[in-house]
């Protein structure tokens, strides 16, 4: 079977500013920080971190009362992307006249439904019940996102979530690539989705002692990419989509093509669960260019991993430097996890939304509080403010726990 | 609360069902009570009474035949 072109047909996601997505990539652009201080009231000790919410969800108001209801925050938050990005790729929600059979859905969540099991353990053992809801099951399991998404457009394909730490939605956005490509799908609804503020999961991050601390005037600029002082990075709760098409499939109907996909590279450093290994990495962006067929000097802007720990940072910048070369130091790279903060099993999917729109829109956004770049982390060109630039190519790495490298490559749509 | 006004309350809480909807006549199906959510409704009235529903307990159709069930099962647990 002949390769497929990949459009980008829909981009949809819950931002954590409120607004739509010209709105959300305005402010990447204007180095706007979406980080705030966040306070609980758990027992025994309230969560005291700089975090990212959504706090202008409102999941009854997106979805509608019945179907919010049979769903933990996660699951929301990635239904509300799809709607958002389906809604944008112009299709209807109701399958009318063609068949949807070989569509499908390829999620990305490394928590998957935590939040429902830890309400269903507070109950339990806080409470003082003996017995939990029914649809408890359904709320957590991991795969409820994919499960929805495919029944609410559906699509009677795949239907599939991926669980690879930090990676989770690049790998579920490669694979849904891969799918399309080969002619399997002819639509694939990929992206992720999580909500790392259970309490239990952010109480474990804390003890990793990888995470930026941050009170109420200093939480916007705790996560600092690349930066001499950078103190950790910043988890954030959220959901980010993309529709993947058929390129001509989307111009027969007449589709707004965004960008292009052009290729996935994935690997293993396959040495430690935590300390990111440069070779890894490096295998990782190769693949990338081989399945993209493009050589190095395609490539105009690289959306970092980068989440501001002491030791990923400089790792990142050495394989990119391996990778590109004498090119390197005119290389723009920027870490928007400084903005959005790392959403974990969603990190990977909207990178990939500021990826697209920063080819769309031909412009950079920037990482934000850079105002000293660590000479650790030298050698690329850090863009430290939003810049237009013509852009053809461009890469979004993911690296994960665990060792998992993805990387994905896209280009403007011509 | 009584047995009617729960499952008015558990609907429009759950699945925003106008409370005047909920009436004895009123087929659940058509309030929108599927099967997972039967199950919630059931846990409802456990949890709410302190009564247990067996596990054969035959399905209510509407909501007077769930209304009489539950007065029933209420009425044994207090004698």
């Amino acid at each position: 079977m002949s390769q497929r072109r990949v459009a980008i047909t829909g981009l949809g996601l819950v931002s954590p500013y409120g607004g739509d997505l010209a709105d959300f990539f305005a402010r990447l652009c204007a180095g706007e920080s979406a980080v705030r201080y966040l306070l609980t009231d758990d027992q025994p000790r309230p969560l005291s971190i700089p975090f990212v919410s959504c706090p202008a969800f409102d999941a009854d108001a997106a979805l509608g009362k019945p179907l919010a209801s049979m769903m933990d925050r996660f699951a929301q938050l990635g239904m509300a992307a799809a709607f958002a990005a389906w809604d944008d790729c112009g299709l209807p929600r109701q399958p009318a006249g063609e068949s949807r059979d070989d569509w499908g859905v390829s999620w990305g969540t490394a928590l998957g439904g935590t939040l429902a099991y830890e309400k269903g353990y507070r109950e339990l053992w806080q409470k003082g019940r003996e017995r939990l809801s029914p649809l408890s099951v359904l709320l957590g399991m991991n795969n409820a996102a994919n499960a929805h998404v495919s029944i609410q457009l559906g699509l009677g394909g795949v239907s599939m979530s991926h669980t690879v730490a930090c990676a989770s939605s690049a790998i579920a956005i490669g694979e849904a690539f891969r799918r399309v490509r080969s002619g399997e799908a002819t639509i694939m609804v990929t992206g992720g989705s999580d909500v790392p503020q259970a309490y239990g999961v952010a109480r474990a991050w804390e003890a990793l002692r990888v995470m930026a601390p941050g009170d109420a005037e200093t939480s916007p600029a705790a996560c600092r990419p690349f930066s001499a002082d950078r103190r950790g990075l910043v988890l954030g709760e959220g959901g980010a989509a993309l529709v993947l098409e058929d390129w001509e499939h989307a111009v027969a109907r007449g589709a707004r093509i965004h960008g292009e996909m052009l290729g996935y590279g994935t690997s293993c450093d396959h040495s430690h669960l935590v300390r990111p290994e440069a070779a890894g990495q490096i295998r990782a962006l190769r693949l990338t260019l081989a399945d993209a067929g493009l050589a190095a000097d395609d490539i105009d802007y690289i959306n970092a991993h980068g989440t501001a720990t002491a030791e990923g940072d400089p790792v990142e910048v050495a394989a990119l430097k391996a990778v590109f070369g004498e090119r390197a130091a005119g290389l723009p790279v920027s870490a928007t996890k400084s903005m959005h903060g790392h959403l974990l099993g969603a990190a990977g999917a909207i990178e990939a939304i500021a990826t697209v729109l920063a080819l769309r829109e031909q412009a950079i956004p920037p990482t934000a509080h850079l105002a000293r770049p660590d000479p650790a982390c030298a050698g690329v060109d850090h863009v430290t403010a939003g810049r237009r630039q013509p852009l053809r190519a461009a890469l979004s790495n993911s690296f994960a726990f665990g060792g998992s490298n993805a990387v994905l490559a896209f280009a403007a749509a011509r | 609360m009584d047995s009617i006004g729960l499952i008015r309350e558990f609907l429009n809480d759950r699945l925003g069902v106008e409370p005047e909807k909920v009436t004895p006549q009123a087929s659940l199906a058509d309030l929108g009570v599927d099967s997972l959510m039967m199950l919630e409704l059931m846990f409802e009235f456990e949890d709410r009474f302190a009564i247990k529903l067996a596990s054969d307990l035959k399905t209510p159709q509407t909501v007077g035949e769930m209304v009489s069930l539950m007065d029933g099962l209420i009425a044994d647990q207090k004698s």
